[in-house]
C-alpha cells in the first residue's frame, strides 16, 4: 500500500481468491508487477489480499491462466464512496446545497455599522448609504469598491469632513468624522447694560459701549450702566454693549431656625429577603423570621430574566431592609442662629451668581419663641448687577 | 563464462571492500524481533501457508516458519512478512538437487 491517502483516493478492494494455487498466483502477480498487500489465509484456508482498483482489472489474465476466480469482500476509498453517494441523490444534493448556500450567504452584506461620534443623525447616514446601495442584505458584488463608495458618500454628506467605508467579510463599517464648525453665536442686537437692582458700584469693566457710571456711584434699578449709544446727538450709532459691572447689593433676610432637629440615622442592623417574581406577583423564598423594625428603610432590586432582548415575566427580587432610628437633637439658641445664618448664606450665594461675595452681614432683629429662633439679617453682597436691555429703533432717532 | 564473471565480481568485491549483497545479488534478510521479516532479492514464492513461507532464491530456498503469517507487501524483489516468526532457515541448493 503506497501512501495510505493515495490508496484512499484511488480506491482499493479486499479480495478473496477462490480455486487455483495460491503460490502460483502470487508469483504470477508479482512478475506482472501487480502490487498486493496483507496477503493472509483465512481460518478456512482461503487466500485474501488487498489490491488497488486499477490493478484489480489487470489481474484478470493472471487469474485465467491460474484457473481461479476472485470475490471482492470489501471496498475502500473515494471512488466507492462517490458511487455510494451518487445513489443517495438527496444527500449529495443537500451537501451541494449547503455549500452553495454558504457561499451565497457569505456574499451578502449582513450588517452596516456606523461609527464616529458625529452630529449627523445616524438615520440620515443610513439613508444616504442606502442611496449608494449600502444596506443590510445587499449583495456585496453589487457594491463598488470601498474607496469610491466613501468618496460618493462624502459628496452626499457635505457636513462630514471625512467618510470612510470599510468592508470586512459580511459587515460594512461607515466612519463619519464631522468637520468642526465655529460655535454658533446668536447675533445680538444693539443694547444697553442696565442695573438689575439698587446698588453701589464697586467695579466697571466695559468691553464695548460707553460706561455711564463710576466706582462708588449709587444706581437705582433700571439705570443705564454701559450705554450702547455712541456719538453725539447728530451722529450716533447703536452698538452691542458688553462688559461687567460689580456692585454692592443689600439683601434683607428673615430666618426661622428651629431649636430642635430630627435626623433619621441607620443603626446598621439590616435584613435581606428574597422573592421570586412571576407575572406581577412575588413569592418570598428567603429571609423569613427576621426582626420587625420599628422604623426602616427598604431598598429593592429587581432582576428580571431576559431572553436575548426580551424581558420574561419572571425573575427575582431582593429586599434589603435597614433599620432606622430617629434622633432628635436639641440646639441652644446660639447654635440654631448659626445654623440659620449658614443656610441663608448658602442660599444667597446660589442666588447671586458665580462671582458673588458676601462682604458683610448685620443682624437687625433676634427673637426666640415657640421653639424657634427668628432672625432678620441684612447682608451686603458684591455681585454682578448688569442686565441687558435692547435699544429700540425709535430711541436711536 | 558466467563463472568467470561471477568470480571476477567476487574478487572485485573483496578488493574494493564492498558489501557482498550489492555486488552479488544475494538475498538480504532483515528481521525485526520475531515480528517482521523483510527479504530482498527473492525469486518467487514456492509455498505459502499461515505456518510456513518458502521463498525461492538464486541458489537455494529460504524458509520462514511461524504462526499467522501475513505477507504485508510483495513486490518483484521484496517480500515483507509479518506474524509470529519462529524460524528462518536457509537451504542452499548448490550443484546437488534436493
Amino acid at each position: 500500500m503506497k501512501g495510505t491517502w493515495v490508496a484512499m483516493l484511488r480506491g482499493y478492494v479486499g479480495v478473496k481468491l477462490i480455486g487455483g494455487e495460491a503460490e502460483a498466483f502470487l508469483n504470477a502477480a508479482t512478475s506482472e508487477r501487480i502490487g498486493l498487500w496483507n496477503i493472509a489465509f483465512t481460518p478456512r484456508g482461503e487466500l485474501t489480499f488487498g489490491i488497488m482498483v486499477s490493478d484489480f482489472f489487470r489481474l484478470r489474465p493472471v487469474l485465467r491462466r491460474n484457473g481461479s476466480r476472485t470475490r471482492i469482500i470489501s471496498r475502500h476509498g473515494l471512488p466507492f464512496r462517490m458511487a455510494r453517494l451518487s445513489r443517495r441523490k438527496t444527500f449529495a444534493g443537500g451537501m451541494l446545497a449547503f455549500v452553495a448556500a454558504l457561499f451565497i450567504l457569505s456574499t451578502m452584506v449582513w450588517e452596516v455599522k456606523i461609527e464616529g461620534n458625529s452630529a449627523i443623525p445616524e438615520e440620515k447616514i443610513r439613508q444616504m448609504a442606502r442611496a449608494e446601495g449600502i444596506y443590510a442584505y445587499q449583495w456585496s458584488f453589487r457594491l463598488q469598491n470601498a474607496a469610491s463608495l466613501s468618496q460618493r458618500l462624502a459628496l452626499r454628506l457635505p457636513e462630514a469632513a471625512w467618510v470612510g467605508v470599510d468592508k470586512t467579510g459580511t459587515s460594512i463599517k461607515i466612519t463619519v468624522i464631522d468637520s468642526t464648525k465655529p460655535e454658533n453665536k446668536a447675533p445680538a442686537s444693539p443694547r444697553h447694560l442696565v442695573a438689575k437692582t439698587d446698588a453701589v458700584i464697586t467695579r466697571v469693566i466695559a468691553e464695548n459701549g460707553r460706561p455711564k457710571v463710576e466706582r462708588n456711584d449709587r444706581v437705582r434699578k433700571g439705570d443705564i450702566l454701559i450705554s450702547g449709544l455712541l456719538g453725539d446727538e447728530k451722529h450716533s450709532k447703536a452698538v452691542v454693549s458688553k462688559g461687567k459691572v460689580m456692585g454692592l447689593v443689600w439683601h434683607e433676610f428673615r430666618i426661622e431656625s428651629p431649636l430642635s432637629t430630627k435626623t433619621r440615622n441607620l443603626t446598621g442592623a439590616s435584613q435581606d429577603r428574597g422573592y421570586l417574581i412571576i407575572g406581577n406577583r412575588a413569592l418570598q423564598i428567603s429571609g423569613y423570621g427576621g426582626h420587625d423594625f420599628a422604623d426602616s428603610q427598604t431598598r429593592t432590586t429587581v432582576n428580571r430574566a431576559q431572553l436575548w432582548n426580551r424581558w420574561l415575566p419572571f425573575g427575582t427580587m431582593k429586599e434589603h431592609e435597614l433599620e432606622v432610628v430617629e434622633i432628635e437633637k436639641k440646639l441652644t439658641p446660639a447654635e440654631a442662629k448659626e445654623a440659620g445664618l449658614k443656610q441663608a448664606r448658602a442660599e444667597l450665594l446660589a442666588k447671586g451668581g458665580q462671582d458673588a461675595i458676601i462682604k458683610a452681614e448685620k443682624i437687625l432683629h433676634e427673637q426666640t419663641e415657640n421653639g424657634k429662633v427668628l432672625l432678620t439679617v441684612l447682608f451686603e453682597m458684591e455681585q454682578s448687577i448688569e442686565v441687558e436691555r435692547p435699544i429700540l429703533e425709535a430711541s436711536i432717532e | 563464462m558466467m563463472r568467470v564473471s561471477r568470480k571476477l565480481r567476487k574478487w572485485t568485491a573483496t578488493i574494493l571492500d564492498l558489501p557482498q549483497d550489492v555486488v552479488l545479488d544475494l538475498p538480504r534478510i532483515t528481521m525485526i524481533g520475531g515480528l517482521q521479516v523483510t527479504v530482498e532479492n527473492h525469486r518467487g514464492i514456492l509455498h505459502f501457508s499461515p505456518e510456513l513461507l518458502r521463498l525461492a532464491m538464486d541458489n537455494g530456498e529460504l524458509e520462514v516458519t511461524g504462526q499467522d503469517l501475513i505477507i504485508r507487501n510483495i513486490g518483484a524483489e521484496e517480500v515483507f512478512v509479518e506474524g509470529k516468526i519462529m524460524g528462518v532457515r536457509l537451504q542452499p541448493r548448490g550443484k546437488k538437487p534436493q
